[in-house]
């Protein structure tokens, strides 16, 4: 009896032992996980939160507590606006300005022309189809256009453009992935749909705006947000056509800030906060639809 | 489709692909045959010079030099932030509570432009009194001079590009490896695979695809890697940052040599090619 007693009871503690082991292993490696997340989340914040911080400060305290290092440094040091307001009286409201005005426009234009071309890729068979598809869309989809920059450049100084809204936004309108983005779409909407609108007597102009657009809507968002963002970051581009002050876009005025005030660092940090928080407060509400943008890129085939 | 309805797919198609032809598939076939040519001296204007423009940047020092710097930066760059890339994306699958958030703060680098990147780093990597050297100095190591010095001054630019770029890279493996179905997962492990032998044996060559396309796009994205350049470093100190992509900008815009700027980028634009080429081969052959 007592020898019985003596081998299950060893016995019953090891079991026990190892479900507490493995409890503890798991909250353990639970543990290890939210470490590194934090420690990934702290290297993408910490530049920001400094930034912020610093472009709150005066100038002559922005390297106050980075050097050495204190968690001050994440805070004003003496809270003030002067950097925001300085900024502002040399004209950079006018490049944000400018740089909404160009990105709203080629949304509307560019989100307009490019759902055509990419309604017909999905639901039109034609002839030249194929071949129009890898030349126009995938080829220029594969070259980036900065290396291409050049002839581009003679051209739109051909066309008398240079210093004008046209070169910055005409160039920028008809988008190889935007379409790709549209075609994935579309060519998921029901036959029966199309064909019911068909036989009512639509026309495809009209059956386009009436039955395929109020579908579309989460394409319609991923599409925008794509060319909003593109403009928004346009910088080589710009630099190169539009060197016009009317006509200086955010990161140019940026760019500048830095090329023309140095050691206004104060300065430069907040057009910097300005220019990030757009794109910020924007992809943050409809991360989805931009990653669908980012992702499809590179699921084309 | 009969009569009329066969013009109709054409005038959807129209403004899109007539706006890509005139400013994408022009002006790459331009930049071709723009490397042929120079500015004539004794007419102004354009002449064809044949590959005079390829014979003066082959033949080129500086040239080399940049080349030779885009690809110690290239085979420095891309490796680092494929495998951060890919190691970031396993643990934001991870399935812990609070994960959305944590996703969505490693997204904001994404939304960040690169101007913004580069001016908030350069001041971060400020070789006096900088937030790096701030926090190098809590653990003991001293000032280091990141983008003044020849040795320092590439790194510089790998970190900043790095703290951009990683996080867009995460998402595509984020994506891939939210596409691998867990019962494949699952009956890995009943087989008595560890996390190490499914990772290898299982999610990494599910995950090839998306692999194979994030080291050619980041590959050609840092390729094209400018502002960073331009903004901070103008190639220097001693050239060690002249990439190719600042040598052609340096070249065409602020010396005015068009011809051999265009020679230059059109050696960029069969290097790309190149690189996609070999790239997708080497898929198909493992495949």
């Amino acid at each position: 009896m007592a020898t019985q007693t003596g081998t299950v009871a060893p016995k019953a503690t090891s079991l026990q032992m190892l479900r507490l082991q493995h409890v503890w292993r798991r909250k353990g490696e639970r543990l290890l996980i939210y470490v590194l997340l934090l420690l990934v989340a702290l290297m993408a914040l910490l530049p920001l939160m400094w930034a912020f911080a610093a472009s709150l400060t005066p100038n002559a305290k922005v390297f106050e507590y980075a050097f050495p290092f204190s968690l001050r440094a994440l805070f004003p040091v003496e809270f003030t606006l002067e950097a925001y307001e300085a900024l502002f009286a040399r004209g950079f409201g006018d490049a944000l300005k400018n740089s909404f005005w160009l990105a709203g426009v080629t949304v509307v234009l560019g989100g307009t022309i490019n759902a055509l071309a990419g309604f017909a890729f999905a639901r039109f068979e034609f002839r030249g189809k194929r071949i129009l598809f890898l030349t126009v869309i995938l080829l220029p989809f594969l070259v980036p256009v900065d290396l291409t920059a050049i002839p581009r450049f003679i051209l739109v100084n051909t066309l008398d453009w240079r210093n004008t809204w046209q070169a910055l936004i005409v160039p920028g309108l008809g988008n190889s992935l935007a379409i790709f983005l549209f075609r994935q779409f579309f060519e998921e909407i029901p036959q029966d749909l199309i064909d019911a609108a068909r036989v009512d007597g639509a026309s495809w102009m009209r059956l386009f705006y009436n039955v395929v657009l109020p579908l579309s809507r989460p394409v319609l968002i991923t599409a925008a947000l794509f060319l909003f963002l593109q403009q928004w970051d346009a910088y080589f581009w710009p630099l190169l056509v539009a060197p016009r002050p009317e006509l200086r876009l955010v990161q140019v005025a940026i760019s500048s800030a830095v090329e023309e005030h140095r050691t206004r660092w104060n300065e430069q940090l907040a057009g910097s906060m300005l220019a990030a928080i757009v794109p910020i407060l924007l992809l943050l509400p409809f991360q989805r639809y931009y990653i669908q943008a980012v992702t499809s890129s590179g699921l084309k085939d | 489709m009969t009569g009329r309805e066969r013009y109709i797919p054409y005038l959807f198609l129209l403004p899109a692909l007539a706006l890509i032809i005139i400013f994408n598939l022009f002006p790459t076939i331009a930049t071709l045959i723009e490397s042929l040519h120079g500015n004539s001296l004794v007419r102004g204007g354009r002449v064809f010079v044949g590959l005079g423009n390829f014979n003066r940047v082959l033949n080129d020092p500086v040239f080399w030099k940049s080349m030779q710097v885009t690809g110690l930066f290239s085979i420095l760059v891309n490796p680092i932030q494929v495998a951060l890339a890919l190691g970031l994306a396993l643990l934001a699958n991870s399935k812990v509570r609070g994960i959305t958030v944590f996703r969505s703060i490693y997204l904001l680098p994404v939304a960040v432009s690169i101007n913004v990147t580069t001016v908030v780093w350069g001041l971060m990597l400020n070789s006096e009194g900088g937030l790096i050297n701030g926090i190098l100095n809590l653990v003991g190591i001293e000032r280091q001079p990141f983008l003044i010095s020849p040795s320092h001054a590439l790194w510089s630019i790998i970190i900043l590009a790095t703290w951009k770029g990683v996080p867009l890279w995460t998402l595509f493996f984020l994506a891939g490896l939210q596409g691998i179905p867990q019962t494949v997962l699952e009956a890995a492990r009943i087989d008595g695979a560890g996390r190490w032998q499914s990772f290898r044996f299982v999610t990494l060559p599910l995950l090839r695809g998306v692999l194979l396309f994030v080291l050619v796009a980041d590959t050609v994205a840092n390729f094209l890697l400018f502002a960073p350049v331009l903004l901070l470093t103008r190639g220097g100190p001693q050239l060690s940052t002249n990439l190719v992509m600042y040598e052609t900008y340096r070249r065409g815009f602020v010396y005015g040599d068009l011809g051999v700027s265009s020679a230059m980028l059109s050696l960029m634009l069969l290097l790309v090619f190149a690189v996609i080429g070999v790239q997708f081969t080497l898929l198909r052959r493992r495949a």
